[in-house]
């Protein structure tokens, strides 16, 4: 019995282990990709400007932000299916869970908007306006607080979950996209496009406490997965990844990536990154033990998310 | 081969970004416009591309088998300009940067009352997953859509004031689809991507679609003696078919008074609606009088332009005369 169990635990690892999901926004399609033979292997057409995808909290599901199609679109993580459609939700461009699951949150940033669903029956709970341009989206660890970047006002929005009411605005870097929670939920970190670094702010005091240089557009942050270090994408052509430590707040390790890398994911084993390459139709896979570009995978147009379950920590 | 073309297509785009658009964008605080920039710089490849082929292609074949022979083709080059401003984006994007802000501005307004506007797959939902058939939909709507819009800017005087510049050209060739007054530009624009928008097209969509448009209304305007065949002529607007439209002189009927063949793409529009001619001769092309002045068949491009805004003010005028002379004067020229 043991054996057997061991057994179906294995297999389900090795196919947690074989498929990785890009997105492909202009095409509205996702690519599957075989992580082992590193082949796509099928497409399939998703939806009108699908931009951003992010596991469900208990991993059965990989959702889709269908924005011009106005819908959420559940995928299997482990075959690539499709599992179910939740339509009227308007314009989701970012996705985010509350840490305590209590909240499901959608920007809109062609609309310049805020909205909060019970994440139950993604009811809608409140619709806040959010000038301009809302992007990406962290939570504090007691899920008290959604903070937003506003990519056009260079701002960082926050709004009271409980009330979910807009709590303050502060100004930051300019154009201003991914944002973090560091580890000791104490910083957000925030990734300025039009300055090329990466802004600590102290969230609580809504101060401005240091900008660490990475490169020209950085443009969103992944967590490594050891409670410490973050990759950074910037997103030019030329490209690159910097790793950033958040206990001496410095940049300690970067790599050439090009092709203006955008949303990353990193193995459990911590060996691989892997990248979407927006402006150059790959994927893009670093060989983070050797420490560059070990290969690029062709997918669609404008790639835009990549997922697969076999990833590091996401804290 | 065709990975290798996509690839240095890629490569391009993505290096023109990289190197004239994004650093201006981002200096200007106007980064979330990189996506759409980015898309932007899809649709000037793919015009030069476009202008490219259709020189390489239509043009021989212009030389080679031509309807008119002219000693020289001067008045051309007006149109040549017209088309450079138009293919290589610098006009469409003029016409998305005015009207943008004015449908975000509606579509988020009515997002914030709880307003989803409805789209075509809320109707068909198999188009959802099917891409290709959703395009030929779009592509079906839209030039429905333009049929009618063409329809109304010939009898509509203050619209034909304008679109009589596009009629004013003696010299019809490859050149000549994209000789608009700009005000008309702007009109089109915003019946095009309204419609666009009322359907839910999707922006990467949009761009494919403009294309197959832009490509056809290439095709239709040349000066040279092309037949689509027996099917072919009922299937697509041909130069044969659009020539009618362009007639110096209109086909006798009342059903012609303001012109005829009016499709863009499907000459199925006319055959529904009774505006459709299929002559056979080729007849001479051109615009007999009002609304503008002779010269504007080989005037420039600010002197067309300038003719074009005057006959406009001039429509818009009450005009004298009694209710009769008056619906006369509607049935102008086309």
């Amino acid at each position: 019995m043991l054996a057997l169990a061991v057994l179906l635990c294995g297999s389900q690892m090795a196919a947690h282990a074989g498929l990785a999901i890009a997105l492909n926004s202009a095409d509205g399609t996702i690519s599957l990709i075989d992580t082992d033979s590193y082949k796509v292997t099928g497409k399939i057409n998703v939806c009108k400007e699908p931009h951003h995808l992010m596991p469900t909290p208990d991993d059965k599901s990989l959702i889709v932000a269908c924005a011009a199609s106005n819908q959420l679109v559940f995928f299997d993580p482990l075959t690539g299916q499709e599992q179910r459609r939740v339509r009227d939700i308007s314009d989701p461009y970012q996705l985010g869970y509350s840490p305590n699951r209590k909240w499901f949150v959608a920007t809109s940033l062609r609309l310049d908007r805020v909205d909060i669903y019970d994440p139950a029956d993604f009811r809608l709970v409140a619709r806040l306006p959010a000038p301009r341009t809302p992007s990406h989206m962290a939570f504090d660890d007691a899920s008290q607080f959604v903070f937003v970047t506003l990519q056009d006002s260079n701002e960082v929005m926050a709004i009271s979950l409980p009330t979910q009411k807009i709590a303050w605005v502060m100004p930051v870097a300019a154009t201003p996209a991914g944002i973090v929670m560091s580890p000791d939920n104490r910083y957000l970190l925030v990734a300025s496009m039009g300055e090329g670094v990466v802004e600590v702010i102290e969230w609580r005091a809504r101060k401005s406490v240091r900008k660490i240089a990475t490169a020209t557009a950085a443009h969103n942050l992944q967590p490594k997965g050891d409670g410490r270090h973050f990759y950074v994408s910037n997103r030019t052509i030329d490209g690159s990844i910097s790793l950033l430590d958040t206990q001496t707040m410095s940049v300690v390790e970067k790599y050439d990536v090009p092709g203006g890398p955008d949303d990353m994911m990193v193995r459990a084993d911590g060996k691989e990154l892997w990248t979407t390459a927006r402006f150059a139709r790959k994927v893009q896979v670093v060989d983070l033990v050797n420490k560059q570009l070990k290969l690029s995978i062709p997918v669609g147009s404008s790639p835009h998310g990549v997922f697969f379950l076999n990833h590091a920590g996401l804290r | 081969m065709i990975d290798a073309l996509t690839e240095a297509f890629v490569h391009l785009q993505g290096w023109m970004f990289d190197r004239l658009v994004q650093p201006p964008l981002l200096a200007l605080g106007l980064g979330s416009h990189l996506e759409m920039a980015f898309d932007g710089i899809q649709f000037f490849l793919a015009g030069v591309l476009q202008i490219g082929f259709a020189y390489l292609l239509l043009r021989p074949l212009e030389a080679w088998r031509p309807v008119e022979v002219w000693p020289d083709r001067r008045a051309v080059r007006v149109n040549v300009l017209y088309s450079l401003l138009d293919r290589l984006g610098i006009v469409p994007l003029a016409v998305f940067a005015l009207l943008a802000p004015l449908f975000a501005a509606v579509d988020g307004w009515l997002r914030l009352h709880d307003i989803i506007p409805p789209q075509l797959e809320d109707l068909l939902p198999a188009l959802e997953t099917r891409p290709l058939l959703c395009f030929l939909v779009y592509l079906l709507l839209l030039d429905f859509a333009e049929y009618w819009r063409h329809r109304l800017s010939h009898v509509l005087r203050w619209w034909w004031a304008l679109h009589a510049i596009h009629h004013s050209q003696r010299r019809m060739t490859l050149w000549t689809d994209s000789r608009n007054h700009l005000l008309e530009d702007l009109i089109g624009g915003f019946w095009f991507a309204g419609i666009a928008l009322l359907i839910g097209v999707p922006p990467g969509q949009f761009i494919g679609l403009l294309l197959v448009v832009k490509t056809v209304e290439n095709l239709a305007h040349v000066n040279a003696r092309l037949s689509f065949g027996r099917l072919g002529e009922r299937l697509l607007v041909s130069p044969r078919y659009h020539r009618w439209h362009h007639a110096l002189d209109l086909p006798p009927g009342r059903q012609y008074r303001h012109g005829c063949n009016f499709a863009v793409l499907l000459p199925v529009w006319d055959q529904l609606f009774g505006t459709q001619y299929r002559g056979q001769a080729l007849p001479p092309c051109g615009l007999a009088g009002d609304p503008l002045p002779p010269d504007a068949a080989s005037s420039g491009f600010w002197r067309q332009q300038w003719q074009g805004l005057q006959a406009f003010v001039a429509a818009l005028q009450p005009r004298a005369g009694t209710a009769n002379e008056a619906q006369q004067a509607g049935t102008h020229a086309r």
